[in-house]
């Protein structure tokens, strides 16, 4: 029988995964892979915790907005990478310190 | 404006003089310097000759009894409920100080004289030499402890100076030295006279006061002040008189000096040059011996007989402690300025027998040392000058090259281990003299203290005539042949300094009772404030 | 009985100050005159005689005279310069002024070549000065002050040649001995000061004066004036024999003397031999009232030792100088035994008779000296004029010489019709009552003293043959010709003062009867009652002159005749002697040594633990000054430093978080999270 915990343990590893992946990755890419992977643990908890509201199903419609969210600000994140790119021929997040003090 | 005022104040004005001339004159500042002395000296002579004697000019403790006194207000001071704070410019001579005078105004002459070989800086070294000029003067004739102790002090700034900037080798090691053990003594002595301050009261004005004749007389204590003949007060257990006069006692024992506070003295002595050197054997010591006898038992007599004994026997050591290490000296000058230490162990001896015949020895031995060590340090400036070489094994045989000069140091050593038609022969058997009849007198030094002492001038023969044997005797040897060239018999100028020295040692071997008539009502005075 | 010419006492006092000034004034003028020295210090001495003399007709036989004038004056005593006249002054003044013209005249002629002539003059005018005040001086501190100048010029004139390493050697050594003496003189003086609080010698010693009423019980000594414990009496005797000892060279303070020889033999005659030694018989004499029984006894041994001493060391010297010393230091024994045994009227004349003699043996030895000086320095030879082994057979060449010599040689031996016949035997004669009368041990005394005589005899005439008798000895030791070496008789500058002297050796000038001594003027004035007779007085001279005949003998025939000779020379005996008995090496070894390294010691000290004290106060306030100065600049400056750096370092760590790289902001959301978390966990 898989239990809540098996989710919030899979969703535990997947958003620790991408904590680090933001963390450390020198690719905005990878970065954004990283953010994906955290909005997708926080989805995966959303959809787990769904099952104590069957009458209304707001985990379920949470995931689905989030789910569009994340599409959308993925695509607005890949052209902030793109932009980036042409400006400084580089796509390590720690470059972009133009407006470092 | 007394004679007094004008024998301490006339340096002064010489020294502003010579500090407002412009340098092309620096060869004429000797000549002010000499002038100086001259005009000293005279002025001394004139008050030797003019000094009163008899029961109503003995001096001491009664200050009516004083001569040739200057007296002007100087501060005066409200505090409030303490009173008038009462500091005079208060001078006076008596029999202690009268000889102490003129014997300074011709050391003083002496050492100007013996200047010409002060080659750099002519400003200012004759204008410290006149600043010490007037504070030599001064401590001789101040009557206020406060204003002694101005003058106590304003000596040791030039000494400084002058052994520093114009000194041997070790001048700066040697300066330090001596500035610092003899501030050492004077500042807890400046406690003591704060002591005295608070405890004694002017019989007529009703202040404290500073003036140290009032301070020599029990009725004018305050009963409980802290040095009060009869409060019997208590400083960290010991009694505050003794604690006052052992501090008093060690700030002039340093002067002497006394064995064990002497050792600044020899550093001293070799660095200095020589017009300083015979100033600081001819009347800084007696300053010393002048302190002990005008402060230090005058006005602790009673602690002062009960530690005869002690003061005795530190005589007795310094005596032969002095010689002994003499004896063992390779340096002409150093052999001297220890054989000044043992030659100055008869005058504590001579004080501690508290007998009239002590004292008056102990007193022309300061005189007669005065004259005698001047002369000693004269001539081994004499041979430094010329060859800049003092090592008593480096000659030999120097009678034979420089006999005049050797017929004075013949003189001057003979006349220093005592031999009779010398005043140091009069001195110290007087000194002796006094120390074996206070057994019998009053009590307070044993003989075999007298019979000790007397071995002091055995040893001063031993260490005398080796010298004189092993570098004025024999074949002549020097340690360089050019030194043959240098080493010139004494020119006029020296002559004529050495010859009033040796004069005064004769005739005062011959006629003490020039000095002993002068100071003999004072010394009984003295003698009353300790029956 | 009155005196002969009348002269007021104020004459007397002049003439006293012509007597003393006369030598002083010739002192600097002989310094200052230099071509003249020798007149002008000739012409002082021959005053100061012709004073003696008229001094000595108006005092001799008559009463004591004392001038004095105040000179220093202390609460309870004072000090006068005054002159005391009484027979043993006048007698004294008339021996040293006479002997020492003879020395001045014959000196003109033995310094003649010396550059340093004027100075030698005027050294020996400041002896004159010296010696003649010591004698007239009336109080014991006058007598100090000369006693020392005496010495004093004893010192310049032994060391005349400064530039003999060994002349100047020998006037320090001769200085610090006397010196030594001194300090018993000036601790007696003290004692007589302390107890009397006088010294005048009038008032201490003249006859029922201060000495008199003072008498010892209870153990106390008491004067009128003062109680002492009575040891001081005798501590009193023994200081002043100190003094004594020392100037008139008595064992343990004799090594001085003869080591004087150094000096220039005319010197060594005058002061080493005739009078300035005798000064210590001359003080005892004065102050003879003070000593007790038990330092008279302590004078008597000292005084016999040191006779018998000295008498075995001047057998075996072979400097003719040095014989004559010892046989100085012997004679004065026999004085100071006259002293001891009581008998002061003996020593005196035996110091009169002793002085004329003794002066004369030096004086002889003196020309030999000379003339072999004078032969060395001709023929450019090297050897030592005073060594006996050179001479020999100068009786030839020098008969006048011999002539003297012998007879001076007669008198020291005490042989008959001579003056020391009659002195000598005064005092053995008084030893033997002594010790008649002590009894028991002290037969000691006349045995060892008979001893001493005869060893007397013995090495003066042993002087006298190997000098004037056999054969010369210098040409046949330097293998020289015989012939190329003539020694002549003496100048008439050096003859002449022999020849007077010689005449005061012989019995006649003391009395007219030879072999009683109580005939003699001089005896009969000092002591009038003393020696009435008795075994004695014709047993001792017969015992003790016809043994001396025999020894006289012996040496003609060992020395003159060299018909045998004693061959001790290896023996233990004649090398304790020829040593001197070892005291230089003693003295050295025991004294000088250990209070050179005493005061390399105490200058150690000194210069380690007192000043290093005084040093090391000075580091320990430096070593204090920097610690409170490390105090100052870590601990006090460096809490205000501190905070400023703990900001400083909080402000790098937080400039350091906003760097700008979104990572590290992320990691520090993540970090400050996590506390949160953790924080509500655990609160």
């Amino acid at each position: 029988m898989i239990s809540l915990q098996h989710f919030l343990f899979i969703a535990a590893v997947l958003f620790c995964l991408g904590i680090y992946a933001v963390i450390t990755r020198k690719n905005a890419i990878q970065v954004l892979i990283g953010i994906e992977l955290m909005i997708n643990a926080s989805i995966l908890n959303l959809v787990a915790f769904a099952k104590y509201d069957v009458i209304n199903n707001n985990g379920q419609l949470f995931a689905l907005f989030v789910i569009v969210l994340a599409a959308a600000s993925v695509a607005v994140g890949l052209v902030i990478i793109l932009n980036f790119f042409k400006r400084v021929k580089t796509i390590d997040p720690n470059k972009a310190n133009s407006l470092r003090g | 404006m007394g004679l007094l005022s004008i024998l301490i104040f006339v340096p002064l004005l010489f020294a502003l003089m010579i500090l407002l001339l412009p340098k092309k004159y620096s060869q004429s500042y000797k000549y002010f310097t000499v002038a100086v002395a001259v005009i000293q000296l005279a002025i001394t002579a004139y008050l030797y000759y003019q000094f009163k004697t008899g029961t109503a000019f003995t001096g001491v403790n009664q200050l009516d009894s004083y001569q040739f006194k200057e007296y002007l207000p100087w501060i005066r001071l409200d505090v409030g409920k303490f009173g008038a704070l009462q500091i005079d410019y208060l001078l006076g001579v008596d029999g202690f100080s009268i000889p102490l005078l003129f014997l300074s105004a011709l050391v003083m002459l002496i050492a100007a004289l013996s200047s010409w070989e002060i080659k750099e800086n002519h400003k200012g070294y004759f204008s410290l030499m006149m600043l010490l000029n007037t504070a030599i003067m001064g401590v001789f004739c101040a009557l206020d402890i406060f204003l002694f102790y101005v003058f106590y002090e304003l000596m040791l700034l030039p000494l400084y100076f002058l052994i520093g900037i114009w000194g041997g080798v070790r001048r700066e090691y040697a300066a330090i030295k001596f500035f610092l053990y003899t501030l050492l003594g004077s500042v807890f002595m400046l406690l003591v006279i704060a002591g005295l301050y608070f405890s004694v009261i002017d019989p007529v004005t009703g202040n404290h006061t500073f003036d140290m004749v009032h301070m020599m007389n029990p009725q004018n204590y305050v009963p409980d002040g802290i040095f009060s003949f009869l409060a019997h007060q208590d400083i960290l257990g010991i009694p505050a008189r003794l604690l006052g006069f052992i501090v008093v006692f060690i700030a002039f024992a340093i002067k002497v000096p006394i064995v064990p506070f002497h050792t600044w003295l020899p550093d001293a002595h070799v660095e200095a040059p020589t017009p300083i050197s015979i100033i600081l054997a001819g009347i800084l010591l007696k300053v010393g011996g002048y302190g002990i006898i005008r402060i230090a038992y005058s006005i602790f007599p009673d602690v002062a007989l009960n530690l005869s004994f002690y003061i005795g026997l530190l005589g007795v050591v310094s005596i032969l402690y002095g010689a002994m290490v003499a004896l063992a000296q390779t340096d002409l000058k150093r052999l001297i300025a220890y054989s000044s230490v043992s030659h100055m162990g008869f005058v504590l001896l001579g004080l501690a027998s508290l007998t009239s015949e002590g004292i008056s020895g102990a007193m022309m031995q300061m005189i007669s040392h005065g004259f005698l060590s001047v002369m000693l340090f004269f001539i081994v400036g004499v041979i430094y000058n010329r060859v800049h070489d003092r090592y008593i094994y480096n000659f030999r045989g120097l009678a034979t090259h420089m006999p005049i000069y050797t017929g004075f140091v013949m003189v001057a050593f003979f006349a220093s281990l005592g031999l009779p038609g010398f005043s140091a022969f009069i001195a110290e058997a007087f000194s002796l003299i006094g120390a074996f009849n206070s057994e019998s007198i009053n009590g307070l030094i044993p003989r075999w203290m007298a019979i000790l002492g007397s071995f002091g001038i055995l040893l001063g023969a031993a260490y005398l005539l080796w010298t004189l044997q092993r570098m004025f005797f024999g074949q002549l040897r020097v340690k360089e042949e050019s030194w043959l060239i240098k080493l010139k018999d004494l020119n006029a100028r020296e002559i004529l300094t050495l010859v009033p020295l040796a004069f005064f040692a004769i005739l005062l071997g011959v006629m003490p009772s020039l000095v002993f008539n002068i100071i003999n009502s004072s010394v009984n005075q003295f003698i009353l404030l300790f029956t | 009985m009155d005196s002969i010419i009348n002269i007021s006492n104020q004459m007397v006092l002049i003439l006293a100050f012509l007597l003393i000034c006369a030598p002083l004034i010739s002192f600097f003028f002989s310094l200052i005159f230099k071509r003249f020295a020798s007149l002008i210090a000739i012409t002082a001495i021959s005053i100061s005689f012709i004073a003696a003399i008229i001094l000595f007709i108006k005092v001799w036989f008559s009463k004591t005279l004392h001038f004095s004038i105040p000179w220093i004056a202390f609460n309870n005593f004072d000090i006068r310069l005054g002159f005391l006249f009484n027979d043993l002054t006048v007698l004294m003044l008339l021996l040293i002024t006479l002997i020492a013209l003879l020395v001045h005249i014959y000196s003109v002629e033995y310094i003649r070549k010396d550059k340093l002539k004027p100075r030698y003059f005027a050294y020996l005018s400041l002896f004159c000065f010296s010696m003649l005040s010591l004698v007239l001086a009336d109080n014991l501190f006058l007598i100090y002050i000369f006693w020392e100048l005496v010495g004093f010029s004893s010192y310049l004139l032994i060391g005349f040649w400064f530039t003999k390493e060994k002349a100047v050697s020998a006037n320090k050594k001769a200085f610090i001995m006397n010196r030594l003496g001194d300090l018993g003189f000036l601790a007696g003086i003290m004692i007589m000061l302390s107890h009397f609080h006088t010294l005048d010698i009038d008032a201490l010693f003249g006859s029922g004066n201060l000495i008199a009423s003072s008498f010892t019980s209870n153990g106390m000594w008491v004067s009128p004036f003062n109680m002492m414990p009575d040891y001081w009496l005798t501590i009193a005797g023994l200081c002043f024999f100190a003094g004594a000892a020392a100037k008139s060279a008595q064992f343990p303070l004799h090594t001085w003397l003869p080591d004087a020889m150094e000096g220039p033999t005319a010197v060594s005659s005058l002061i080493h031999a005739a009078t300035m030694v005798a000064a210590g018989v001359f003080l005892l004499v004065r102050i003879a009232p003070l000593f007790n029984e038990s330092v008279l006894i302590i004078i008597a041994s000292i005084g016999v030792f040191t006779a018998f001493m000295a008498a075995t060391i001047a057998l075996t010297q072979n400097d003719i100088k040095r014989v004559l010393a010892f046989s100085t230091i012997s004679q004065l024994g026999f004085m100071m035994l006259a002293i001891g045994v009581g008998d002061e009227a003996s020593a005196i004349f035996h110091l009169v008779t002793h002085a004329f003699f003794k002066c004369l043996l030096f004086l002889g030895a003196g020309i030999i000296i000379h003339e072999l000086h004078h032969l060395k320095e001709k023929h450019q030879l090297q050897f030592d004029e005073q060594d006996m082994t050179f001479m020999g057979g100068l009786f030839k060449s020098m008969p006048i010489t011999a002539i003297v010599f012998i007879i001076a040689a007669m008198a020291l031996s005490g042989l008959p019709f001579t003056s020391g016949y009659l002195s000598k035997d005064a005092i053995l004669i008084s030893v033997f009552e002594w010790a008649d009368v002590k009894g028991g041990v002290f037969w000691i005394f006349p045995i060892i003293v008979s001893l001493t005589s005869w060893l007397t005899t013995f090495y003066i005439f042993r002087v006298v043959f190997k000098v004037f008798f056999g054969d010369f000895r210098l040409p046949q030791l330097l293998e020289a010709d015989h012939h190329q070496f003539k020694i002549h008789e003496a100048n008439v500058w050096l003859k002449y003062p022999v020849m007077v002297l010689a005449v005061f050796c012989v019995t006649f000038v003391f009395s007219f009867q030879p072999f009683s001594l109580e005939a003699s003027w001089l005896f009969n004035e000092l002591a009038p009652q003393q020696h009435v007779g008795g075994i004695y007085h014709i047993l001792v001279p017969i015992y003790i002159n016809i043994l001396s005949l025999g020894l006289l003998l012996i040496t003609y025939l060992a020395y003159a005749r060299n018909k045998f000779s004693f061959g001790l020379e290896q023996t233990w005996i004649f090398k304790f002697s020829y040593k001197q008995w070892y005291f230089n090496e003693i003295y050295d070894a025991a004294i000088v040594k250990p209070t050179l390294l005493k005061a390399k010691a105490y200058y150690w000290f000194d210069k380690n633990v007192i000043d290093g004290l005084v040093n090391s106060s000075a580091t320990a306030i430096i070593h204090i000054s920097s610690l409170a100065n490390w105090f100052d600049v870590y601990i006090i400056d460096g809490l205000v430093n501190g905070v400023a750096s703990v900001v400083e370092r909080l402000n790098i760590w937080f400039r350091n978080v906003q760097n700008g790289k979104v990572q590290h902001y992320i990691v520090w959301m993540l970090l400050i999270m996590i506390t949160f978390f953790i924080y509500l966990m655990i609160f």
